[in-house]
């Protein structure tokens, strides 16, 4: 203590900035875990709390996936004796209209029974005085609704107010026959939802006969547990019976990738963090050579100067921990925006977290962090303080070489490392393998930075010299004299360029896939969606529109598409039914990943097979012939997997099914999207017109040009890969970071050797072209083994994003692009990281620079 | 009594049965039972008009015509509304079982199409009246134990009072009935929740009609809500010929 008080207080007060900018890594990373942990975590809750109010009191939901399922349901699971209450539920989510209010959630309940399950809490003077005035004239009249207090103050609506909302049949004007208060369901989704009559609501949502699901309290004296086995086998394994809490779980779910994701940009920004305190200490360890020689020759042991740099190693991180926390709670505010649009995706409204909760646990488990990764990060530098002799210390320069020894340890090291890393890529599948492969590979590469820095110093050193004569030989020198100096920066940065190009490759590599996926599979001239993102599914077209569509001139044929989520095997995946012999017609040019595209488009029109995308077969480890169980209202329903393709339409994969299948299985005829051909010679912005003019104020829909969906879904794609931006930046900053300390210590080292350089006649300008040289020629050593790397790791990523991510098979490509972006930016930075450096070691006092002579 | 001279002593005989008839008498489940006995026929026609005052004393009106075919516990009767406009065409058929609860479907013209009613809590309110479900379903005497409490007068009229606690599931923890001696009609029903009053109900404009004692008002009050709910039946005839057919789901849809 009295040493850090002492020795580490007075250095890091002198170095405050670098002191700083050396816990930048630690922030980083820190903040980042702290941020995706706290905006998933807040979000979820705040959806688990939704779920909970508009639950009520039920205990068991009862559904079958989106599709849903027909009303006589209802009746078999009123008719069982375990069963206290089982009450219908519709869940639409709807565009109000209204500016900046955003999609409204519909909960379409029967109100004659409901109450008995959730708490409606309408507004009103007394504890029991009803705001729905006349409850008749409610369930009479289908335009009637319920707001919530915060969304009619929003909205300036009161009792018998006007509301336009969209359903099926386009706008339509509903009014407010009730206010709900702004506590238990009124203050689901941040006030945004309403309650509906289930049976106006199927007809304006166009769902026909059929509930979303059946929320159900147990009959009194029955168990939870007693009463699911009951409706489980009243109602076949074609449904799902669980807690509302399940909700949370799937959300949770589909949150995966994402959250898997930015987990590994934090670990990325840790592990920039561990260099960039190893660096930062390294350089300390330099700098105060002759300051620990004197504590040994005093007495200090081996022991108290380790300890000395682990404990300011402890308390940079504890102090970066802190800065990361602070920053991840500001950082969850923005994240919590993504998670918001991705619940947005799925369940059509936004549930924001109002309030971001920090647990004590993560906020434990984050300083933990931080301070173990700068531990880590001090380790090597404190076990080097701790053996410094104090002759040695004397010995300018003499430390920055690495013996012959130290050289083939490194190499046979990193040798078996290299033998690690490759056999879980090449021969077993075991996901905790492949990881460790992975990180063994990284080790592997930093073992061996410091010989590869050394041989691309004697490979530059001609064209260093070719520049600049003397200042290119003097700074690739001093490169050569001191390997152990420049291989940390040259491993920080060639570690983040090489997550840089496995990110830009892996994007680059899936949106080549996307665009195949869009060439052969997404061909239709036109698209009649019921909602503008091709996403949403709460409005679905009857059958009965096919032929409406068909008979418009110029139509040539049509395939109705019907997509819903439903749950297999204990995850979400999308069910799609098509009419498969139309469209094995119309994608001919589609590339299998397994099976034949005839033939199993041939099972599937015969309803004897099912096609699944690549993402599930990766993900579910599903093959060809495989027997797939796939739950549905009227049964199990087993099919072999025919044939599996590469479709990019859902994350967490898809089962392609013939739409007479699937009208068999789940009685549902409706459709989300038609996809249209037009006749030879037929524009199709005049069938467009055509179709808009034939249902204008019928129904909703939109209809779009295969260019625009083309837009759309590359737009959607960008924005996925547009975090390769920040990675880009994060790594240009701890290249500057990483060449600023190097070079710092280098001209510490060398203030001696530029002393007598500007003694002997060295100009000022040869002085700053040689630290400039010297920091153009660490940049380009990074460069090369980054992008070498780079290589390597983007092997690694389509791997990850192959078994883990989204089960996507890419094509290897290397981003020579962001390869060649990245020379440029690089060698500026590093150029700029050089500026102080050298216009310190051009200012410097000669007098002190040549004390020593 | 002993005491008493011989000739005005009454017989033994004639004492005795005086004791076994008041006994009959008194007996209170007899009375309840007799009560519904005299009100029965086999089927029932009325124009109801029914007025619902709120807290803060806003009414609202609201017509029906209704039809019963059968009697106590296995009838089916069909209501449907005939006034304000916005619920002109909303029927409701109820068919009562003897041994469970009844079946109840809805239809509402604006929506087209007809709903079960699954009632899992019968304490719901009745359409936003002040009857609840319950309320409204005929009271099977085997259902329920009575006690006698004494003897009242309401309106001018001697009744009995009763006591009657429910053996099933019920809102209420217990009901005070009160029967008039003369034509055991119900004059007054008070529905507790554990001590306290939360429903009262009168029967009001008793009329003989066809030989049947009609409560020609019935006047309910929630007295936690402190609303109240006046239902006036107008045309009431019994024993009038109905078809089956007419108590139908198909007739539900159909009838406007």
């Amino acid at each position: 203590m009295i040493l850090l008080k002492l020795i580490s207080w007075p250095y890091a007060r002198k170095h405050l900035l670098r002191a700083t900018l050396t816990t930048v890594g630690i922030v980083l990373g820190v903040a980042v875990f702290v941020g995706i942990h706290l905006a998933n975590g807040s979000v979820l809750a705040a959806f688990n709390r939704t779920v909970d109010r508009i639950a009520g009191k039920a205990q068991l939901q009862i559904t079958a996936g989106e599709p849903g399922f027909d009303e006589e349901v209802l009746e078999r699971v009123q008719a069982l004796p375990e069963v206290g209450v089982a009450v219908p539920a519709i869940e639409a989510p709807v565009e109000t209209g209204l500016k900046g209010q955003g999609n409204l959630l519909i909960l379409g309940v029967d109100m004659t029974g409901d109450r008995s399950l959730r708490d409606y809490d309408l507004e009103g003077e007394g504890e029991q005085e009803e705001v729905v005035e006349d409850p008749l004239v409610f369930l009479a009249q289908p335009d009637s609704l319920i707001v919530t207090r915060e969304f009619a103050s929003r909205n300036g609506l009161r009792i018998d107010s006007r509301l336009s909302l969209g359903t099926m049949e386009g706008p339509r004007q509903f009014t407010v026959r009730g206010i709900m208060r702004s506590e238990g369901l009124g203050a689901a989704f941040g006030g945004n939802l309403a309650v509906m009559d289930i049976y106006a609501a199927q007809k304006v949502f166009g769902r026909g006969r059929r509930f979303d699901r059946i929320d159900v309290a147990a009959a009194e004296g029955v168990s939870i547990a007693d009463c699911r086995r009951a409706i489980q086998a009243a109602l076949g394994p074609g449904f799902q019976i669980e807690p509302p809490s399940s909700r949370g779980k799937q959300f949770e779910s589909l949150l995966r990738v994402y959250s898997m994701l930015m987990n590994v940009n934090s670990l990325f920004a840790l592990f920039i963090g561990v260099f960039l305190i190893y660096n930062s200490f390294a350089i300390a360890v330099t700098q105060r050579r002759p300051e620990i020689g004197i504590l040994r020759a005093l007495g200090a042991t081996r022991g108290q100067i380790r300890a000395l740099f682990l404990g300011e190693g402890a308390l940079a991180g504890l102090f970066g921990s802190i800065a990361g926390v602070l920053a991840g709670i500001v950082m969850a505010r923005v994240l919590a925006g993504y998670t918001t649009s991705v619940m947005q995706g799925v369940y059509g409204v936004s549930e924001s977290a109002r309030e971001i909760e920090a647990s004590p646990g993560l906020i434990a488990a984050a300083l933990a962090m931080g301070m173990a990764a700068s531990l880590v990060g001090a380790f090597l530098p404190a076990r080097n303080a701790a053996r410094v002799d104090p002759v040695q210390a004397l010995q300018k320069g003499k430390y920055q070489v690495l013996t012959a020894g130290e050289n083939r340890a490194r190499r046979i090291a990193a040798a078996l490392l290299a033998a690690g890393a490759l056999t879980p890529l090449l021969f077993t599948r075991s996901r905790p393998a492949f990881y460790m492969g992975y990180v063994m590979m990284a080790l592997c590469a930093l073992l061996l930075t410091p010989t590869l820095a050394l041989w691309l110093a004697r490979l530059f050193r001609p064209l260093l010299r070719w520049i600049r004569p003397v200042e290119g030989a003097l700074a690739a020198d001093s490169l050569l004299q001191a390997p152990r100096r420049t291989s940390a920066t040259v491993a920080a940065v060639m570690l983040s360029l090489a997550l840089v190009i496995g990110l830009a490759g892996l994007a680059r590599a899936g949106y080549a896939a996307i665009q195949e996926w869009l060439d052969t599979t997404l061909n239709p001239d036109l698209y009649v969606s019921a909602s503008s993102n091709l996403v949403t599914r709460s409005y679905h077209f009857p059958d009965s529109m096919t032929s409406e569509l068909r008979a418009l001139e110029g139509v040539e044929e049509i395939q109705r598409v019907r997509s819903s989520r439903i749950l297999f095997r204990g995850g979400v995946v999308m069910l799609v039914s098509l009419e498969m012999e139309s469209i094995a017609r119309r994608t001919p040019r589609r590339r299998p990943v397994a099976g034949d595209l005839a033939a199993m488009h041939r099972l599937a029109a015969q309803g004897k097979a099912v096609i699944i995308s690549e993402s599930l077969a990766q993900l579910q480890n599903l093959r060809m012939g495989d027997i797939l169980e796939v739950a549905a209202p009227r049964g199990l329903l087993r099919l072999p997997v025919a044939g599996i393709l590469r479709d990019y339409s859902d994350q967490q994969g898809s089962i392609f099914l013939d739409r007479s299948v699937y009208l068999r299985w789940w009685n549902d005829s409706s459709a989300d999207i038609f996809r249209i051909y037009l006749k030879p010679g037929v524009r199709a912005e005049d069938l467009k017109a055509r179709i808009l003019e034939r249902f204008a104020g019928q129904r909703r829909l939109f209809v779009l040009l295969n260019h625009e969906v083309r837009e759309y879904i590359l737009r959607l794609t960008d924005q996925w890969f547009g975090m390769s931006y920040i990675q880009l930046a994060v790594a240009v900053l701890v290249a500057v970071l990483g060449i600023v300390n190097t070079l710092t210590v280098s001209i510490a080292d060398r203030r001696r050797e530029l002393g007598i350089l500007r003694a002997v006649g060295g100009l000022a300008a040869q002085i700053r072209g040689t630290i400039w040289m010297e920091a153009l020629a660490i940049g380009l050593i990074s460069l090369a083994l980054g992008l070498g790397l780079g290589a390597v790791n983007l092997l690694y990523d389509i791997e990850m994003a192959r078994r883990d991510f989204a089960g996507m098979t890419l094509d290897y490509r290397y981003p020579f692009g962001m390869a060649l972006a990245l020379v440029p930016i690089l060698l500026g930075a590093a150029w700029v990281s050089a500026l102080a450096p050298a216009e310190t070691a051009v200012r410097g006092s000669l007098t002190e620079a040549l004390e020593y002579e | 009594m002993s005491n008493a001279p011989r000739y005005i002593r009454p017989p033994r005989l004639f004492l005795a049965l005086l004791l076994a008839l008041s006994a009959w008498a008194q007996d209170p489940r007899r009375i309840v039972e007799e009560s519904q006995r005299r009100t029965r026929s086999g089927s029932q026609m009325y124009e109801g008009d029914l007025q619902v005052v709120d807290a803060r004393r806003r009414v609202s009106q609201k017509r029906w015509r209704y039809r019963r075919m059968g009697s106590y516990g296995d009838s089916k009767a069909l209501l449907r509304f005939t006034a304000p406009p916005d619920v002109k065409g909303v029927a409701l058929l109820v068919v009562n079982h003897p041994d469970r609860a009844s079946d109840q479907w809805m239809w509402t013209p604006a929506i087209g199409r007809d709903r079960r009613i699954a009632l899992q809590d019968r304490s719901t309110r009745f359409f936003g009246t002040d009857f609840s479900f319950e309320d409204l379903e005929e009271r099977d005497v085997d259902q329920f134990d009575f006690t006698l409490l004494g003897a009242e007068t309401i309106d001018g009229a001697l009744c009995w009072k009763i006591e009657s606690r429910p053996r099933k599931k019920s809102q209420y923890t217990s009901s005070h009935l009160w029967i008039r001696q003369d034509n055991y009609v119900p004059a007054r029903l008070d529905n507790f929740i554990k001590d306290e009053v939360v429903r009262r109900l009168f029967y009001r404009q008793v009329e003989r009609i066809q030989e049947i004692w009609t409560a020609r008002e019935l006047d309910m009050t929630d007295l936690r809500r402190n609303s109240r709910t006046i239902l006036r039946l107008e045309k009431v005839r019994y024993n009038v010929p109905l078809q089956e057919e007419e108590f139908t789901v198909q007739a539900l849809r159909r009838e406007q």
